[in-house]
């Protein structure tokens, strides 16, 4: 979930001329800002001129559609979105499938053919997922793997020590997370390693107080956290810290009044959020803002009712999808974060959310209800 | 590795062809060749300035010079400068700033004061860029550093940083009258004021004042008078001088609540414009849900 937008922002531009290959590598290097983490590009690309928007007031969230959207973008594996999206393909995966089963539609896909697909991504030498078949293993993709099966309720398909050893082992000597054998640090790993061990019963298998050291060491002044210690506050790494200090029960190192003065500071006067001071506002932040601020007990702090109208604004009511901010392009990823956004916040006829592991209550519940194995 | 460069000029988000070219590359050590990489990876920041598969390429490679070279300075230095050029085209990015941030651990404590004097200027042309502010206050966390104030000329680094300091907080105030709204600036001051008001409390500060009036009460006192100033901004066209009065009521409030012991005195210097509560409640009405709380 943590490699951001999956296409570029841009406005509907009445422009037809065809695709250059410069703006391929731009599109691609919009794209790329996925794995730069949780905003979207702020690159406007020349298409062709897409379909008209029934935009407006926000309204009601159009479900059905949402669905529609999402079962014909897993379904087309030549779209442009599906071609952008293809090293991250299983966090697009576990993006629409969420969203799915959040709007009580997660039989609209073949269980079987997507852990099929799901398992083609594994590795079982290291005991990591790669981002796509043939794609090198990293904890990013393993653990959107996870989840994915913990939403089909099928962790059984996996050796589950094995896939516990790849992310336990990226541990390092300070307490942080490598994203892979490579080394690359970032507070993201931290929640990543911790949410997928916290999921498979083997949390145990890491240093767990060092793990909170080290995450406590990335907090600053300001009450938010970054990718490193001194790291800039920036909302998706506050998510990732929060969660994992949720989900190790080390909450009490926060100091709430702080964090959440940060985190409401984020509310712009149209009521979206966004992840730093002086950016714009962005539908992905109604869920690492609003979810930070449910695990630390401040959500009353903000205005719930504007920031759901804006989630709302941001929909294609048409053609289905949720767009970044109002007249935007749609994608999977934004899709998802709205709909989840409003999950947090008790939206009628949507699942309810676990804020800390990002999957609806019922799953979670069933993981933890159930014996472990 | 001419098939990996070729697709990761195409698609620098494929992790798996950056791996490809670590694996040759870990072989043996290769200065030359680790320069060519750094140069692969400029070339594609050039049109993909936020692609996190590069810069922590990028990393990496420094990392494995760093193993085999003492001295890191002309690197560094050349690094920062290539983040200062990427960040004019490629503003608030976040990626390029940390690897910047990331930089600070490799510069010796000379480089640091030449990295704060150097980017001030670039500040001023880019106040709306929290990023460039946060870089700044890393910068002068790391002058604070013990490995950095501790030994022989503890003394007269401990000085040096406060004269730093001082400026600091009179080059942000001036910007911010300048530019009237603009959330870093404020973010900025919340940080220094926060720092030298409890350094202030803490007597270290042996400058000599006019008598009866502590060092504490005329730095509040001035901080009082630039919200006031900031509350009676007449209103503009763009609402500017709305956010301004907001940011600057959040900042007392920041003050008081980050260093609790100084609260009696502000509240007693904001008498005449009312209580904090009645600042904020005309300043900032939108954020009332916060401001109740923080101050109940």
């Amino acid at each position: 979930m943590f490699t951001g937008s999956t296409r570029p922002t841009h406005r509907r531009v009445r422009d037809s001329a065809p695709l250059a290959v410069g703006d391929s590598l731009e599109r691609r290097a919009a794209a790329s800002s996925l794995l730069a983490g949780f905003g979207s590009s702020t690159l406007r690309a020349k298409l062709l001129v897409p379909p008209a928007r029934a935009m407006g007031e926000g309204g009601e969230l159009a479900a059905e559609k949402h669905v529609r959207y999402i079962v014909t973008v897993e379904k087309k594996k030549d779209s442009f979105e599906s071609l952008v999206m293809e090293h991250i393909r299983l966090n697009g995966a576990y993006w629409g499938l969420t969203t799915l089963d959040l709007l009580h539609k997660l039989d609209a896909v073949d269980a079987g053919e997507v852990i099929q697909w799901i398992m083609s991504c594994y590795h079982p030498e290291s005991g990591g997922f790669g981002g796509n078949v043939g794609h090198d293993p990293h904890v990013l993709y393993t653990l959107s793997a996870v989840q994915v099966l913990c939403l089909f309720d099928r962790l059984d398909v996996l050796d589950v020590d094995k896939v516990a050893d790849y992310v336990s082992g990226l541990q390092n000597e300070d307490g942080s997370f490598s994203g892979d054998i490579w080394g690359e640090v970032d507070t993201r790993f931290s929640y990543i390693v911790i949410c997928t061990l916290a999921l498979l019963h083997r949390l145990h298998k890491i240093n767990v107080q060092k793990a909170v050291d080290y995450i406590v060491s990335c907090k600053n002044l300001d009450g938010g956290f970054g990718a490193m210690p001194g790291g800039e506050s920036h909302a998706g790494q506050i998510f990732c810290c929060v969660g994992a200090l949720a989900i190790t029960g080390s909450l009490h190192h926060i100091d709430r009044d702080l964090l959440g003065w940060w985190l409401c500071e984020r509310q712009c006067k149209e009521g979206g959020l966004n992840g730093r001071p002086e950016k714009l506002a962005d539908v992905c932040y109604s869920w690492w803002v609003l979810s930070s601020l449910i695990m630390i007990d401040r959500v009353h702090w903000i205005d719930k009712d504007k920031l759901a109208k804006f989630i709302l604004n941001c929909q294609d009511k048409e053609n289905g999808g949720i767009s970044d901010r109002p007249d935007n392009a749609v994608d999977i990823y934004h899709t998802y974060f709205g709909v989840a956004g409003l999950s947090l916040m008790e939206y009628p006829r949507v699942k309810p959310m676990d804020p800390a592991y990002a999957l609806p209550l019922d799953v979670v519940n069933r993981i933890f209800l159930r014996k472990g194995y | 590795m001419s098939h990996s460069k070729a697709l990761l000029i195409l698609c620098p988000d494929m992790l798996t062809a950056w791996n490809s070219r670590k694996m040759v590359l870990s072989v043996s050590y290769d200065f030359t060749k680790l320069k060519d990489e750094l140069q692969l990876c400029t070339m594609i920041l050039s049109y993909s300035p936020k692609n996190e598969s590069t810069w922590s390429h990028r990393r990496w490679v420094i990392k494995k010079v760093s193993e085999h070279h003492q001295d890191m300075s002309g690197l560094i230095e050349r690094e920062s400068l290539l983040v200062k050029e990427i960040a004019e085209k490629s503003k608030m990015n976040y990626r390029a700033w940390r690897h910047r941030c990331w930089l600070i651990s490799y510069m010796t404590r000379e480089q640091v004061l030449d990295e704060l004097k150097k980017s001030a200027r670039w500040n001023e042309l880019h106040v709306a860029d929290n990023c460039c502010f946060h870089y700044r206050r890393s910068l002068l966390l790391a002058l604070l550093d013990s490995r950095c104030i501790e030994g022989e000329n503890s003394l007269d680094y401990k000085s040096e940083v406060h004269l730093l300091w001082k400026e600091e907080l009179r080059w942000n105030e001036m910007l911010i009258r300048r530019y009237q709204g603009r959330e870093s600036l404020w973010i900025h001051r919340r940080f220094l004021s926060q720092w030298w008001v409890k350094f202030l409390l803490s007597g270290e500060e042996m400058e000599c004042c006019a008598a009866g009036i502590s060092l504490v009460d005329l730095f509040l006192s001035q901080e009082i008078y630039l919200l006031s100033d900031c509350l009676n901004v007449p209103a503009d066209e763009f609402g500017e001088a709305c956010i301004q009065a907001e940011l600057a009521a959040l900042y007392i409030l920041w003050i008081s609540k980050q260093v609790p012991a100084v609260k009696p005195q502000l509240e007693e210097r904001l008498h005449s414009l009312g209580s904090l509560e009645d600042v904020l409640a005309r300043a900032c009405p939108e954020r009332s849900r916060l401001w109740t709380h923080l101050i109940a």
